[in-house]
């Protein structure tokens, strides 16, 4: 698992060090603080933050507005971010409001309220709303990422390194390489999520990564993967046969 | 010799009318006789009455009546009213004209005398033709027979006695004037016998012959019946030739007698005429004068309407002017009254923010001042080395801090509601998480106080809220319920789900309390402050203003339940979110 990346725009060099420590204290990678236009489109484009929390006021314009248009217009892709703002300006929200999806965070904030904010964004990014909030569910799935709330702060699991899930219950059980864990997701709604050309079910409870299948040992219903990992292989599910070969 | 020349003149004219007017009986009889229709009547009596226009309109319908029908007599005495008429209008010709065609119609015996009695009393006044006249009368005369009556031959002989008289033929003359008077004496007609007297006297004269003129002419003026007006004319003349016949006497005194006669029945004729002139124009003038009034009443009467008119349109536009006036002076009260209103209003809302002002500024001075003395305190600590009393004193004022700044927030809240200012967008939100984060802020002031605080709210529950109003009415009740709960006590916020539509937030305490005067003050819809009563510990009361304003805001309901000294339950419900399916 690793950590969420977070490039903070932020002009206030005070709220730019409380915004680093509750970060840091929540185990996020603060990636860079920077307060210009240029310095915050640059890092964008290089360092590819996971989130963005960007102050709305920047030197005293509301520069943080023309960041949010930049970033949602993005050819490499857009991330979602969060607004940071001591203003209750309601022509500024108006204007927010328009570079849709976002998250606001209203100055003096609280650990807390950062949080939600950010787990606010992710959401509302996603559009996988209502996720981190209550107890069935901590993930949200995005292409490449999965997303896991863990305590109050959030992890992040590389998709392509999931050899296998094996549901049970409401729970799934993630392994990858490096590691095993278990999320909060419904089997239905990480179906759907997860690119069905590289997950394919092979079980009543076992989702298989394609790219990481070493072996098919048809007889006994096994499903031999990188790590040496065994996945079972039931008879409702035999035709995964035919669409590895292709693969290979 | 002057009176020579006009003595035939005068002669002819008056047995023209002579003859025309007094012949009418014979003439009239023949005609009366042979009348046989209305119209022939009414055609005649226009003929009478000079009405020549209406008489030859009838005359020409006649005529084609005669002609349809074959009426040889109608056709014939048509035609001799024709005749007449054209006579009358002195188309002499035309007269002429029209007779010849009787005479070629074979009419009766009757007609065809006074057909050439008439053709020859045109040449003779009308065409000034003497020799035609003659022939005329003589034509006349032939008809004469031993049944013509008496009337008839006198003035046929009176006609030839002029006809002759003016060919100079005296003898003739003279024997016609002969016959015709004894007819006349015989009959009694005087007037017509003194004409024919004095035509005799007119003969000799013209002969020279003056004595017997003289005699002829006495005996003129004692045949006629000197009362009698219609003759008047003639006994002038008479006179007039007396006079003449004196002067060629040499009998002047005579002569100027008669001649004095003469003018004086010239002047009553003059004068006779005169009356009937006057009376004409008199007639007229009164006619003038009717009309004229006739007239001025007309224009009076116009006059009268055109003012009735004015007087009523005149009372519509006053009427209309009233009217709008009454309208405006109506919408101008009400105006009035409106603006009267929005004065009130306004003074009010500026008497609320005079005191928010002067107890805002009063709470942020004592906050300040608190700080002041505080801070020699630390200085004095810090002098000491007192670390435990630094402690002390910090938190003191981290304390003062915090509620200064909670006025500034709320005061800075407050005016973005009222100038609308504030962004305003109602979501979903999970209820739970927004207390914990509002009451996170509170961590320390909970631990400081040693207060139980409880966050029992549904974590399922989901509410229609904007956050950060939300959170700044979560804030003030926060706020509240620490300020009126003693050390040690107790606070809890829950939830209850009332109903499909609502949930209920209730932040309970056990703290002071508050009377049932105080708690129906808070609940009051004004926009008024709340008196301040425990100088201590009550602020402003901008906060739970702002509360309820908040909470309306976001469609909520707002509601306290306590007992004094027992502590307090806040109750606000917001809208549920409605699962989906």
């Amino acid at each position: 698992m690793d950590n969420v990346n977070v490039l903070i725009v932020e002009d206030t060099p005070a709220e730019a060090e409380k915004l680093v420590k509750t970060l840091k204290d929540n185990n996020y990678n603060v990636l860079a603080v920077v307060d210009t236009f240029k310095e915050a489109i640059t890092m964008y484009q290089t360092a590819r933050p996971d989130l963005l929390i960007i102050d709305i006021f920047l030197n005293g314009a509301p520069e943080g507005i023309n960041i949010a248009e930049a970033i949602a217009l993005s050819p490499d892709g857009a991330k979602p971010f969060v607004f940071l703002t001591s203003a209750t300006d309601r022509q500024i929200f108006e204007r927010a409001k328009l570079t849709n999806p976002y998250s606001y965070l209203l100055k003096p904030f609280n650990e807390l309220e950062l949080l939600y904010a950010i787990e606010m964004a992710l959401e509302k990014f996603y559009k996988q709303t209502d996720v981190f909030q209550g107890d069935e569910e901590n993930t949200i799935i995005s292409d490449d990422y999965l997303f896991i709330k863990k305590g109050k702060s959030l992890k992040k699991v590389l998709v392509d390194e999931i050899i296998y899930i094996e549901v049970e219950d409401k729970y799934c059980n993630i392994i990858t390489s490096k590691e095993k864990f278990v999320i909060l997701i419904s089997l239905t709604k990480i179906l759907k999520l997860l690119d069905d050309t590289v997950f394919y079910r092979t079980h009543r409870n076992f989702i298989v990564n394609v790219k990481k299948i070493e072996e098919i040992v048809p007889v006994d219903n096994l499903i031999i993967t990188s790590g040496n990992h065994k996945v079972t292989l039931s008879d409702n599910y035999k035709d995964i046969i035919k669409k590895v070969i292709t693969l290979k | 010799m002057s009176a020579k020349f006009i003595f035939p003149l005068l002669l002819v004219c008056f047995s023209f009318v002579s003859t025309s007017q007094n012949s009418p009986c014979t003439k009239e009889e023949v005609i009366n006789a042979f009348v046989k229709s209305d119209k022939f009547k009414q055609a005649y009596n226009y003929l009478s009455k000079n009405s020549l226009d209406e008489s030859y309109k009838l005359i020409k319908e006649l005529k084609q009546e005669s002609q349809k029908t074959l009426d040889k007599d109608l056709e014939v005495f048509t035609l001799f009213i024709e005749g007449e008429l054209h006579r009358k209008n002195k188309a002499f010709r035309k007269s002429i004209e029209t007779f010849q065609l009787l005479l070629s119609k074979e009419p009766p015996r009757n007609l065809t005398f006074y057909t050439y009695l008439a053709m020859g009393n045109i040449y003779m006044s009308g065409l000034r033709d003497f020799g035609k006249v003659n022939l005329n009368y003589k034509n006349a005369e032939e008809l004469l027979d031993g049944s013509s009556c008496e009337e008839k031959k006198a003035l046929l002989y009176s006609a030839l006695g002029n006809s002759y008289l003016l060919n100079e033929n005296y003898k003739e003359a003279e024997a016609y004037y002969k016959k015709g008077l004894k007819i006349y004496v015989n009959t009694s007609n005087f007037n017509e016998a003194a004409t024919n007297y004095s035509n005799l006297g007119n003969l000799y004269f013209e002969k020279y012959e003056d004595r017997k003129a003289r005699e002829y002419f006495l005996k003129a003026l004692n045949t006629f019946q000197k009362k009698d007006s219609t003759n008047i004319n003639a006994r002038q003349r008479v006179n007039y030739n007396l006079s003449a016949v004196y002067e060629a006497l040499k009998d002047y005194e005579k002569s100027l007698k008669y001649l004095n006669q003469a003018n004086v029945l010239r002047d009553s004729i003059w004068n006779s005429d005169r009356v009937w002139e006057i009376a004409e124009l008199e007639k007229k003038i009164e006619v003038e004068k009717r009309e004229k009034r006739v007239s001025i009443l007309e224009a009076e009467n116009k006059v009268k309407s055109a003012q009735r008119n004015g007087v009523i349109i005149s009372a519509l536009i006053l009427l209309a002017l009233l009217g709008v006036s009454v309208y405006y002076y109506r919408e101008k009260v009400k105006t009035n009254k409106i603006i009267s209103d929005q004065n009130e209003e306004l003074d009010q809302l500026n008497a609320t923010k005079d005191k928010l002002f002067s107890i805002v500024s009063h709470d942020l001075r004592s906050s300040v001042n608190a700080l002041k003395t505080s801070n020699k305190g630390l200085i004095n600590s810090l002098k000491t080395k007192n670390i435990e009393e630094l402690d002390v004193q910090l938190n003191s004022n981290s304390a003062i801090v915090n509620g200064a700044y909670n006025l500034l927030d709320n005061l800075l809240n407050w005016a973005l509601l009222q100038t609308k200012q504030s962004y305003f967008n109602i979501e979903p939100h999970r209820l739970f998480h927004l207390v914990e984060h509002v009451a996170y802020n509170y961590q320390a002031l909970i631990f400081e106080k040693n207060l139980d605080f409880k966050n029992d709210v549904s974590k399922k529950e989901k509410i229609q809220v904007d956050q950060e109003s939300f959170k700044i009415v979560l804030r003030n009740l926060m706020d509240n319920a620490i300020k009126f709960t003693k050390e040690n006590g107790k606070i809890s916020i829950y939830s209850q789900s009332e109903n499909d539509e609502y949930i209920n937030l209730i932040i309970e305490d056990n703290g002071l309390g508050m009377s049932e005067q105080t708690r129906l003050e808070l609940l009051k819809e004004t926009t008024l402050l709340s008196k301040k009563e425990n100088e201590d510990i009550i602020g402003t009361g901008l906060g739970m203003q702002l509360c309820k304003s908040m909470i309306k805001k976001n469609k909520g309901i707002f509601n306290i339940e306590s007992e004094l000294g027992k502590g307090t339950k806040i109750i606000v419900s917001f809208p549920k979110v409605i699962a989906d399916g």
